[in-house]
């Protein structure tokens, strides 16, 4: 590789990173935990969905009394299924019968809870989970007012998520020629940089299929309407629909209301019972009733192949209910079509929900490791900065810019694990409590490390407090949510024992690591470390 | 890299291509960046991008 090369590569990866990093951790974070969203809002709610009998949908009372509360006649309803949670989330459309519906224009949707069996607005169904699995795509920051026409925070993560890529790329090619050689190298023991530069590059080479994976299937599900928008107006007349028909995201039941009604109304339990046979294994992800009680009304049933028989596949039964006829079918088994295929490859890439807890452990730790990553280039950043030819204001904000950045990564653990306890103790959930539990937690330990101004103090106290906040975990489940480590082990639950075991396992790691940074902090410090140390105490993270 | 997909949707059936470029757009797009970095002369490098990119949306506008 010739030097001109090198140095681009060296300076589009270094700036196009910088601009990212804090914004890229809280991904990687968030979207580790994101692995266990399931786990997670089980173990909040405290009913496992392993051990928990699941309870079949109750289609004949729910309909019956959204029926004489709403006059179902003429709307279409849906029902969606969340996966490996009692959770559905049921909405329906404004009536096309407006002149006998006194309501029709009324629409609701809501999340229907068959364990608990009660109904909750999203807000309040909202739990850590959730929170988390949103943070990861920053679905939070929609709800700054800035109107471009794209919610916001999507935009900013589908940015972030361009520019990983880019980086990814670029700093592939600048590791290229020693790739080999440089995978060998640690050097602990040497100037700081040398640390940070070994950790960022063999970290970043090791984890590098795995980032590549995420930052392409990411940014592909976060903002596909950037490459399909221009494609809409040419191909398609500006018809979005259109193309999210042909892609298979949504499937349209063409069936025009007829206002006619139907004499009785079939029993629709009875209806997707009956297609639920055809294959009992499949898991039933949606629910589509359309033109309640019109002579035109249509079932749709749509299935998706159990992750571990197959990887790709969805079928869908329609029938036509004023005559029980099939009118289109597809089996989950059949071989997927070429579109179909991308897109579950895509999506199980991205969720690592094909092999059990074993992928998702490794798609945690990658993700973790992510994170280690871009710390440490921040460090490498500033650390490379930190010199005498370096003018006085430079080398000030640099290392204001790194204070900021590292104080909102690293206190992202302790107020993770913090609103763990919060919402277990209080037994409160929902947005109204979460989003302040978390965003002011942040904002003070953030706050506080950037006064304190000290590398070394952020890193050693976050993993501390993260550490006993970690250990704490189990045990507030134990006392306040009544379920001790080997209760939900000896009941089955096993996705409540395994969010307690990992906190555990957390706790244990970073408290390692903390032992680790205090002993080397008070070690007496090698001379060549002296210019650094003197100006920012850095200590290791791991 | 729009325009690339577009030309091929002229060649396959549209909605597979779509799919396609959802999936390896980002990238070549990614790499088409970089490219523009790497180039000596930014003109050049311009100059060739509309190059590619008439030619590449020429099916369009003569169907059109």
């Amino acid at each position: 590789m010739n030097n001109r090369n090198y140095n681009i590569y060296f300076s589009t990866h270094t700036v196009s990173g910088i601009i990212i990093c804090a914004l890229l951790y809280v991904i990687f974070f968030a979207g580790s935990f994101s692995f266990f969203k399931d786990e997670i809002s089980a173990w909040q709610s405290g009913t496992s969905n392993v051990s928990t009998e699941q309870p079949t949908f109750p289609y004949r009372t729910m309909l019956d009394s959204l029926d004489t509360e709403y006059n179902l006649a003429g709307r279409d309803v849906f029902f969606y299924f969340y996966p490996n949670s009692p959770k559905t989330y049921v909405s329906f459309t404004p009536s096309q019968d407006t002149l006998h519906n006194q309501k029709a224009k009324e629409r609701k949707y809501f999340t229907y809870n068959s364990i608990t069996k009660k109904e909750t607005s999203y807000k309040e169904a909202y739990d850590v989970g959730e929170f988390l699995y949103r943070l990861h795509f920053l679905a939070q920051l929609n709800q700054v007012p800035i109107r471009i026409g794209y919610p916001f925070g999507y935009l900013v993560a589908g940015l972030v998520a361009f520019l990983f890529l880019f980086a990814l790329i670029t700093g592939l090619l600048l590791h290229w020629d020693k790739l080999v050689s440089n995978f060998f190298v640690f050097r602990p023991w040497s100037k700081w940089k040398t640390v940070w530069t070994d950790i960022h590059t063999a970290l970043g080479v090791i984890g590098f299929p795995f980032q590549f994976v995420f930052a392409f299937t990411g940014v592909i599900l976060i903002v596909n309407t950037v490459f399909l928008t221009p494609f809409s107006k040419l191909l398609y007349q500006g018809k979005m629909d259109k193309i999210y028909e042909d892609l298979e995201y949504t499937t349209t039941i063409e069936s025009p209301f007829q206002n006619k009604p139907l004499h009785t109304i079939p029993d629709l339990q009875t209806w997707v019972q009956r297609a639920q046979q055809q294959w009992p294994d499949a898991f039933l992800k949606r629910v589509t009733i359309k033109n309640y009680g019109d002579l035109s009304m249509r079932l749709a049933v749509e299935f998706e192949a159990p992750t571990h028989q197959r990887f790709a596949g969805t079928g869908i039964i329609i029938y036509d209910l004023s005559n029980g006829k099939i009118i289109q079918q597809r089996s989950p088994y059949d071989s997927p079509t070429y579109i179909g295929a991308i897109k579950s490859f895509i999506y199980h890439l991205h969720f690592g929900d094909y092999g059990g807890y074993f992928v998702k452990i490794i798609n945690f730790i990658m993700g973790i490791m992510g994170c280690v990553v871009i710390v440490s280039g921040i460090l490498i950043w500033l650390v490379a900065r930190d010199k005498k030819n370096v003018p006085a204001h430079k080398r000030k904000f640099n290392a204001w810019l790194a204070q900021i950045f590292i104080a909102i990564c690293l206190s992202m653990f302790p107020v993770t694990a913090l609103t763990f306890i919060a919402v277990k103790i209080t037994g409160n959930s929902g947005q109204s409590f979460i989003y302040p539990v978390y965003f002011y937690s942040w904002l003070a330990f953030t706050l506080y490390y950037i006064l304190r101004r000290n590398l070394n103090r952020t890193n050693r106290e976050t993993l501390l407090v993260g550490a006993l906040l970690s250990l704490a975990v189990p045990i507030v489940n134990g006392v306040f949510g009544k379920v001790w480590l080997w209760q939900s082990y000896a009941i089955g639950a096993t996705d409540i024992f395994f969010i307690d075991l990992f906190w555990l396992f957390i706790s244990v790691i970073t408290f390692m690591a903390y032992l680790k940074v205090v002993k080397r902090h008070h070690r007496p410090v090698e001379k060549q470390l002296l210019p650094v140390q003197q100006h920012n105490e850095i200590s290791t993270l791991v | 890299m729009i325009s690339f997909f577009l030309m091929l949707s002229y060649f396959f059936e549209k909605k597979n291509v779509m799919i396609t470029g959802i999936a390896i757009g980002y990238i070549l797009w990614a790499v088409l960046l970089l490219f523009a970095f790497l180039a000596r002369s930014g003109w050049k490098i311009w100059l060739i991008y509309l190059l590619l990119i008439t030619l590449f949306v020429l099916p369009h506008l003569l169907n059109a």
